[in-house]
């Protein structure tokens, strides 16, 4: 039986080929969706696992010491790390990624960066790291492709008296997502383990999941088709049990072949694929890799899923000895789908007011997770049932033949109308949440932009030595600045500033230089000197839209002089040139700060991480399209099982547009009415998520959304379009004519046979 | 008697088939017409042809007084909606329809509003013997009477031709028998041209008139071949 399977579906006419090479090139990129999201995974994994060493501590004495000094830097938006090395023993550990120290005056930088200062001015950029570039960094010390990392070669007695310097004598190699605590990864580097399981837990729900519908529609094309082979075998004295053989045979041939091309296609397209910065930095093209588990479960799920699929679907499917095929019409769904929907969001909105979660991203997880799952779960569940109350509406009031026999089939097989756009609807779930909760939370921690497109700002209140004349007069020199501050301390003063809901202590601040920087806001009229915020931008500043105008402090000038600085604050013309500029000289000035940040960093260092939308865009950006391919080929797949029906429609006068308004309102209608409720779910949920979690209320999710949505809703109304020429041709007459010749000579065989 | 549908001397190949070889055939108002032959023959597509289902290769289909052949799909595939109606073997229900809406199909396609469409194919149930079967769909009937749905579905709008292409095919022979006397019944009470194909001796014994299609010619047929 199974060489006779193999025999059918390898030889079995020009249509079964057809039939196998389509099923397969559906399974195919089912699969290789799936391959990449395993691959993604572990591309996650292994460019976290490339900070551990990063996270190296300080050691007691040892015979391989060295002192280690880890500070940050940013060029044009960009984060640049920074490691001062200098040996503290005779053999020295190394960090990965060299073979030899660089030597005081020297520095090695990662491809990126020595590509970056290839392209730079020196004064924006080289100048800020003392010595010479003497090699390159290789890729085992770098998270990421672009990773901007630079070790600077020096004395001991340079390294050693800067702040925070740390002797090492061993690299650390705890992953930050096997941090045994926070202390003991207190550089915050990387992704920690509640980060990994909530890209974990995102991959899984907007990606998997879709992923997993499209190869279960994948293996249902030409299910119709298939039977009436099956119908004939059994016309000529086959079993039920041979005949579920040779479905399995067939599903699984299929199958095998679309894995086997998942993982060619898998493997050619990989360097393309490791270029998506998934979390916000590309991968190395060696980190989209499989595990032997990964492979096994691809290589053998597929198939086994897919012959699965084939018996069960056999199930719905009466064969009689004469082999007449009779389709088991399923029971209607009923009204208590809805419930797991209602459980979800009912989840959604108790359990975080009663167990306190905030700040505890693991319990969050354990929480909102199953929330979101239980709601993605009961859109899936309920779908069907929405489907089937829309098309009883339809079918009840309409006129038109196209909608009366799109909405008849519809209630006669609601799963099936709604399982090809199940895709979408997650997809559409997934995009709304997505959305809702970045933009709700960007909008309530960013501030109003400043009046000043940039200005570079040092100043953090004690760690900085006092700001030297001289510093102000290299940095006033510096082209496109066009105003220093610096602000200055009075240690007799106790004095509070009212910043709306906050108080801070005050720093003193000459208006006449006030008058050059206006992002920090003005002076009283006749006002010498102003209090404004300690610790500048760190703190006032990103309230400025509260409080621009500073009160008069009881000083002159003159007197301002003699108290002793403690921040420096300048104004940019706003240009990328003239900020890295002024980096670079506060770089020189102060080689272990890390950093000068701008009003531009400080208004976005409240919004979410950079990587966490990415995240969202890619899950949004690769669940649409599954999505829509998922949606084609149920359509395909729904056209060529309904070729004779449709073909002697036509055949009878039925105008092709009325078949093709058969097909789009079989898809439109589920999309229409389920889309709403998933968006409405979305909303819903994100929700109940931001006011138990932050005190968010929920904010517009603005045109972009919208233009996603649409783009989403058009996608798969061209998808549904798209196979109208396909509908042409198996309608045609020719096809018809075809049709009525084979269920002639079907019937003959019937005949003869009785 | 008048002639409605005529076909003049038609050719029809597929590939370097020829299915029809010069084939003429002519039915008159009313007239039930069986065209009979062995498989093969050229019967079927000789009835697509006249129906405007194919175009031929050459020469001409005439029908009540027009030019079929020369017209276009879309202006033919009006034709066929408004004028004509079709019985094939089987396989001809929408299965998601029940079998009232099956037969009102006709009359949605030609624009009439559901609740009258509804009510004119609901007539056709006591005179085709399918009382109470109007709510059923076609995986829920038997042969017979999904071909008597067929037959009202075919009859619905009045056609002027029926085409009928071995309506009794998939049928034992009293369910068959049962058809031919309601199709023919139907037929001559609305005046309906019938074109039916059939291999049957005992179903074309039903119609008016009988001719043969062998190797794509058409021929009257003989009294031995009658018998």
């Amino acid at each position: 039986m199974i060489r006779l399977g193999l025999r059918l579906t390898l030889s079995g006419g020009r249509e079964a080929a057809v039939r196998l090479m389509l099923i397969a090139a559906a399974v195919a990129l089912g699969a290789g969706l799936l391959l990449v999201t395993l691959a993604g995974v572990n591309g996650v994994n292994a460019q976290n696992g490339r900070y551990a060493w990063l996270q190296s501590a300080g050691t007691s004495q040892s015979s391989t010491a060295i002192w280690w000094n880890l500070t940050k830097d940013d060029f044009d938006g960009q984060t640049i790390g920074r490691l001062d090395l200098a040996p503290a023993s005779a053999d020295p550990v190394l960090p990965p990624g060299i073979t030899h120290l660089p030597a005081p005056g020297e520095y090695y930088a990662s491809p990126a960066l020595a590509a970056l200062l290839r392209t730079t001015p020196a004064d924006q950029l080289a100048d800020r790291f003392p010595g010479h570039l003497a090699g390159t960094i290789g890729n085992a010390a770098l998270p990421a492709p672009n990773t901007l990392l630079v070790l600077v070669g020096r004395t001991v007695a340079q390294v050693s008296h800067e702040p925070g310097a740390v002797k090492v004598s061993s690299i650390d190699t705890t992953t930050p997502s096997s941090c045994p605590s926070a202390a003991a990864c207190y550089l915050r580097i990387g992704i920690n383990a509640n980060g990994m399981d909530l890209i974990f837990s995102v991959v899984g729900l907007a990606l998997l999941f879709p992923v997993l519908i499209f190869i279960a529609t994948a293996t249902r094309l030409s299910a119709a088709r298939r039977e009436q082979r099956y119908a004939a075998m059994r016309l000529i004295g086959a079993t039920s049990r041979q005949v579920s053989v040779v479905a399995a045979i067939e599903a699984s041939v299929a199958a095998i072949t679309g894995t086997v091309a998942a993982f060619g296609l898998f493997f050619v397209l990989r360097p393309p694929l490791a270029t998506i910065p998934w979390t916000g930095a590309p991968f190395f093209t060696s980190d989209l890799s499989l595990s032997p588990a990964d492979i096994a479960l691809v290589a053998l799920g597929v198939p086994i899923a897919s012959a699965i699929a084939a018996l069960l679907a056999l199930r719905r499917v009466r064969i009689s000895p004469l082999g007449v095929t009779r389709k088991v019409t399923p029971k209607p769904p009923r009204a208590v789908r809805m419930i797991p929907l209602l459980l979800g969001v009912v989840e959604l909105g108790l359990v975080p007011h009663l167990v306190f979660l905030r700040g505890d991203t693991g319990r969050q997880i354990d929480v909102f997770v199953p929330g979101f799952v239980l709601v993605m779960a009961g859109l899936m569940i309920a779908g069907p049932w929405l489907t089937l109350v829309g098309s009883q509406l339809m079918a009840r009031r309409t006129s038109r033949p196209a909608a009366l026999i799109a909405a008849r089939r519809l209630a006669d097989n609601p799963k099936a109308g709604f399982r090809s756009i199940s895709g979408l609807i997650l997809a559409l779930f997934v995009t709304s949440v997505a959305v809702c909760a970045i933009t709700t939370i960007n909008v309530h921690r960013t501030v109003a932009s400043s009046t000043l497109a940039a200005v570079t700002v040092t100043g953090e209140y004690g760690v900085q030595p006092p700001v030297s004349a001289d510093l102000v007069a290299d940095v006033t020199a510096v082209p496109g600045v066009t105003g220093v501050a610096v602000a200055r301390f009075d240690q007799a003063q106790h004095k509070l500033i009212r910043i709306g809901e906050f108080q801070s202590p005050v720093s003193l601040m000459s208006c006449a230089q006030l008058d050059r920087t206006p992002a920090l806001g003005r002076c009283l009229a006749g006002a010498q000197v102003a209090y404004i915020p300690q610790g500048g931008l760190a703190f006032g500043l990103r309230h400025a839209q509260w409080q621009t105008t500073w009160q008069a402090a009881p000083f002159s000038a003159a007197a301002l002089a003699k108290f002793p600085s403690d921040g420096l604050f300048v104004a940019t013309d706003g240009t990328a040139a003239a900020i890295e500029r002024v980096q670079t000289v506060l770089d020189r000035a102060y080689p272990d700060a890390g950093g000068w940040p701008t009003i531009a960093a400080y208004e976005t260092s409240g919004t979410l991480p950079a990587e966490w939308q990415q995240l969202a865009n890619v899950v949004i950006l690769a669940s649409i399209p599954i999505a829509g391919c998922t949606l084609a080929a149920s359509v395909a797949g729904g056209l060529t099982d309904r070729k004779r029906a449709f073909s002697l429609l036509r055949l009878t006068g039925a105008p092709l547009r009325m078949l093709q308004g058969v097909v789009a309102l079989e898809g439109a209608v589920p999309l229409i009415l389920v889309a709403a409720l998933s968006i409405a779910a979305g909303f819903g949920a994100t929700d109940l998520f931001l006011h138990a979690q932050m005190d968010y209320g929920l904010s517009s999710p603005g045109l972009g959304y919208v233009a996603i949505v649409l783009a989403a809703l058009v996608l798969a109304l061209a998808i549904i379009a798209a196979t109208f020429p396909l509908l042409a041709r198996i309608t045609g007459p020719e096809t018809a004519r075809n049709e009525l010749e084979v269920a002639r000579l079907r019937n003959r065989q019937i005949r003869t046979a009785c | 008697m008048t002639v409605q549908i005529e076909a003049r001397s038609i050719t029809k190949s597929f590939g370097h088939t020829p299915a029809l070889r010069g084939a003429t055939i002519s039915a008159g108002r009313g007239e039930i017409l069986a065209i009979m032959g062995p498989s093969g023959s050229g019967k079927s597509t000789l009835l697509h042809c006249l129906a405007g289902i194919l175009t031929p290769d050459g020469s001409e289909v005439w029908f009540a007084g027009h030019r079929l052949d020369s017209q276009n799909e879309a202006a033919r595939s009006t034709v066929r909606r408004d004028t004509f109606g079709f019985v094939f073997q089987f396989g001809q229900l929408v299965p998601e329809l029940t079998a009232q809406e099956n037969v009102a199909l006709p009359l949605l396609l030609s624009g009439i509003r559901r609740k009258q469409a509804l009510q004119e194919a609901q007539q056709w149930f006591p005179r085709l013997e399918l009382e109470g079967l109007e709510n059923r769909r076609s995986g829920e009937l038997s042969g017979g009477q999904a071909q008597r749905v067929a037959l009202a579905r075919g009859m619905v709008n009045r056609p002027e031709v029926l085409f009928a292409d071995e309506p009794t095919g998939s049928l034992d022979s009293v369910s068959g028998e049962h058809v031919m006397n309601l199709l023919t019944a139907a037929a001559r009470e609305h005046g309906t041209t019938v074109i039916l194909v059939t291999h049957e001796a005992r179903i074309a014994a039903y119609a008016d008139r009988e001719v043969i299609v062998r190797d794509g010619l058409v021929s009257s047929l003989t009294g031995a071949e009658a018998a």
